[in-house]
């Protein structure tokens, strides 16, 4: 099966500013794919031309198995929400839902109204003007706008921007039952905790270029940095790690504690603690996304 | 494309600025009927613009003295604005791209936009005939014109007004579609409305400049007046054939440029 999302060296100049150099990754269907990058990386102009938004200087994107471009039919089936969500101010929730999908030429009646509603989760307010909503309110409707046809893609750039934690934790699982249901999902985020989380993949980029991609899993499963639980006394556990020389730092991280090997090898670290009479009920590497990424800025810079 | 004019026009419609341009247009000519009838004019104070003086004669030259007046300024900021606003608007919003997102080509988009533009600008013009029509009749009676043994009757008055109003609305289309133009080059909505009006002050400008001869042929708003010997009875036909001709270059340069460079533009708002 082809992939949902393919970019194939494509490459994006605004006048003398590269701003995405011969990017290539792909997208299979049911992944939830995390763009990951500083500002200025490249994610947002990625997107667009994902959405045949802004033209590539060079390189080809296939949506769908189908090429991108402006206004391309295979749009239909993606939903897309690129930055802020943008709205009719001076016209209602409801109104700008039923506006924007009849300019595609569709019938209000055959969307998922219900649905979208549903996420948006306005209540009486989304028959008030856009414009007295509030930030929140406006990313809510943003999302359930892209459900209306009910995507095969979804493309969402920065989608928990300005959510309570409470309607982040909603997004998110929205997203992960959406992936579940056999839909694929690119999102960017400037969140680390999010993608790491929401996404089953993910793909960096630091000025335009691809820096890696692949599984969240693969990404963090990296040796550096270990997270132990002891069957004991956890001050002493801790001592007698932050005396064995070669480890790097000790941090508590309740039950157990999350220690930098440094030089040390794992095995080496379960001998010092059984020595010195402690047992050891777990020790995986537990490395997260944020260390994995700025280690990967570090190593580009 | 029927579509995305019913959704282009339905936003233009819901908007209160719409309204309140459309109001104006309305308010203006009501303006003009009342101080006519307040202060009668007189030959010396307006010599130049007939249709103020033989008002007081018949309510059916009220539209036309208020449609003179108005195309000389007011109609084309009006129009400006309705087109200048018309994708530089939602640009600046950022409204524009949750439409090109869905399956929408940005030639049918630019077309349902331009025609939402000129369905508004006609609109305009058409109020301000309207309602000089509604408020002249109030205050004049609805009358044949009998002055110095020249006659026109209560039918010929409406048959020449209304071809008056089809020709400055013909007229004002190349200051549409120079705004539309500017309005999808720019995300500034007032920048596109004030070039437009610029491009008019300026054609009016070197207009008055007899020393440029026949370039004056060429500019856009050459015989934007050629209409108001319809209502007097004078020959036009010459001079609003060249008016309307004026026009074509203009609109078909304008579109045609305009659908090249949305074409092409990326959309970074």
């Amino acid at each position: 099966m082809p992939p949902v999302i393919e970019l194939d060296h494509i490459s994006k100049r605004f006048g003398r500013v590269l701003a995405v150099d011969d990017l290539s990754f792909t997208v299979e269907q049911g992944q939830v794919c995390g763009l990951l990058g500083p500002n200025g990386a490249g994610k947002t102009t990625s997107l667009r031309m994902l959405v045949g938004l802004v033209h590539p200087s060079a390189g080809s994107l296939r949506l769908l198995d189908a090429p991108v471009r402006p206004g391309v039919s295979t749009l239909a089936r993606v939903g897309t929400m690129i930055e802020h969500a943008a709205f009719v101010p001076y016209l209602s929730g409801l109104t700008n839902l039923r506006l924007y999908w009849e300019a595609g030429g569709a019938r209000f009646a055959d969307a998922a109204l219900d649905d979208a509603l549903a996420v948006a989760d306005l209540g009486d307010a989304v028959h008030r003007k856009v414009k007295t909503y509030s930030q929140g309110m406006r990313q809510r409707l943003g999302i359930a706008r892209t459900l209306l046809g009910r995507p095969d893609v979804l493309v969402l750039d920065e989608p928990t921007n300005g959510l309570d934690p409470g309607e982040m934790r909603e997004v998110r699982e929205l997203l992960r039952r959406y992936a579940e249901s056999g839909a694929t999902v690119l999102l960017s985020s400037h969140l680390l905790s999010e993608i790491e989380q929401v996404c089953s993949h993910v793909v960096v980029m630091e000025r335009g270029r691809l820096v890696t991609a692949g599984t969240v899993r693969d990404l963090t499963a990296a040796v550096g940095t270990v997270y132990v639980e002891v069957d004991g006394d956890v001050v002493a556990a801790r001592s007698t790690l932050e005396s064995l020389p070669g480890v790097g730092v000790v941090h508590d991280e309740a039950p157990g504690l999350l220690v930098e090997l440094g030089t040390v090898r794992r095995a080496d670290l379960v001998a010092a603690l059984v020595h010195a009479g402690i047992g050891v009920e777990t020790v995986v590497s537990r490395r997260r996304l944020e260390d994995a990424f700025l280690g990967l800025l570090h190593e580009e810079t | 494309m029927l579509a995305l004019v019913r959704t282009e026009l339905s936003k233009q419609l819901r908007r209160p600025r719409t309204w309140v341009a459309l109001g104006a247009c309305a308010l203006i000519p009501i303006i003009v009927a009342v101080a006519l009838k307040a202060s009668p004019p007189t030959a010396q104070e307006h010599g130049e613009n007939p249709f103020f003086l033989l008002s007081v004669n018949t309510g059916l030259l009220v539209p036309g003295a208020a449609l003179r007046v108005m195309s000389r300024l007011f109609l084309i900021v009006v129009v400006a604005l309705f087109a200048g606003d018309a994708v530089a608007g939602e640009a600046s919003s950022g409204n524009l791209r949750a439409v090109l997102v869905r399956p929408v080509g940005r030639g049918r988009l630019l077309a349902a936009k331009l025609c939402t533009a000129v369905t508004l600008s006609i609109a305009a013009t058409v109020t301000v005939a309207v309602a000089g029509l509604a408020a002249g009749v109030v205050a004049f009676g609805f009358h044949p014109l009998d002055v110095l043994g020249f006659h026109r009757s209560e039918g010929q008055l409406l048959l020449a007004l209304a071809g008056g109003v089809g020709y400055v609305a013909w007229s004002l289309m190349g200051i549409i579609v120079f705004a539309f133009m500017i309005s999808t080059m720019t995300d500034s909505s007032a920048g596109a409305t004030l070039a437009a009006v610029g491009l008019y002050l300026t054609s009016q400008i070197l207009d008055a400049i007899s020393a440029l001869g026949s370039v004056r042929n060429y500019l856009p708003t050459h015989k934007l007046d050629a209409w108001d010997g319809l209502i007097l009875g004078r020959s036009v036909g010459s001079d609003m054939w060249q008016g309307v001709l004026l026009q074509v270059p203009y609109i078909v340069l304008g579109i045609a440029f305009a659908w090249w460079w949305f074409r092409r533009k990326d959309i970074l708002s």
